[in-house]
């Protein structure tokens, strides 16, 4: 008996809906990174994308523990020298709180082209509503959420 | 003594390298000497790959129990905790094979290891 190995087709994703309010931005990244990735299935498979997509809404409410929002930055390079901006999670969440969650959940993603391939299946929103009604997403629980 | 002529077995020794080095990038599949080195040392990585693939299997094995565990409510580690103390001697390849394709079968396992474990463990 071979070990199963998916075949192209093999993956019929599913789409979950993610609030994140109040919920914890790291653990709200390891859910969704999951789900990307398709490790809560069986037929999970390291070089094939098996995962689901993944909408994330109200992304700006995302919780952060401790004085992260002051102190955690938000760091980008233009490629100048003295080219670097930073920026603390405060101002991000308000001015672009879709970065902030895409950043986290690409961090737990593979860093290859598999991993690009399946940051794309992650569609992420400020505030409740999203386009995708059209793919009967179903409500993904996080038990876990903050104090 | 008989006269040895060298040019047949170089060239065989030439060739059999550059036959096995043939979909190389580069000078490494039409240069002998680059060749050579290059298979060399993949054979020495394909003998050890064989037996890093026994390792890779039997993780991806777990990855795909876990994966069907969760489903069922119940951790790898308590799982594999739970069919241990009920003896049940099913292998991983198997466990894994039954998530992917009798996921029942593979419920009534995780039921079988959470009756045997111990009350503190849920």
């Amino acid at each position: 008996m071979r070990t199963y190995s998916p075949k192209p087709g093999d993956n019929t994703p599913v789409w979950h809906v993610i609030d994140a309010s109040d919920v914890v931005l790291g653990r709200l990244a390891t859910h969704a990174a999951t789900l990307l990735r398709g490790k809560h299935k069986p037929t999970f498979a390291p070089h094939m994308d098996m995962g689901d997509f993944v909408i994330i809404i109200n992304a700006e409410k995302v919780a952060l523990t401790g004085a992260k929002k002051q102190q955690k930055m938000d760091f980008r390079h233009s490629g100048h020298p003295g080219g670097l901006t930073a920026t603390s999670y405060s101002e991000l969440l308000e001015s672009n709180p879709r970065r902030a969650v895409e950043k986290a959940v690409k961090g737990m993603l593979p860093h290859n082209k598999l991993g690009r391939q399946q940051l794309k299946k992650l569609k992420v929103y400020a505030g409740s509503a999203h386009p995708h009604a059209a793919q009967q997403p179903q409500p993904f629980q996080i038990t876990q959420v903050a104090q | 003594m008989a006269r040895v002529k060298r040019a047949v077995n170089a060239h065989k020794k030439r060739r059999e390298v550059l036959e096995r080095a043939s979909g190389y990038r580069g000078q490494r599949s039409r240069l002998y000497r680059k060749a050579k080195e290059q298979v060399t040392h993949s054979l020495v990585y394909a003998y050890a790959d064989r037996r890093t693939r026994k390792g890779d299997f039997r993780r991806l094995w777990i990855q795909r129990i876990n994966a069907g565990c969760r489903a069922n409510g119940m951790t790898y580690n308590r799982f594999i905790q739970g069919l241990k103390a009920a003896g049940v001697e099913v292998d991983r390849r198997m466990l894994a094979e039954l998530a992917v394709n009798d996921a029942p079968a593979f419920a009534a396992l995780v039921e079988v290891s959470r009756s045997s474990l111990p009350a503190t463990a849920a």
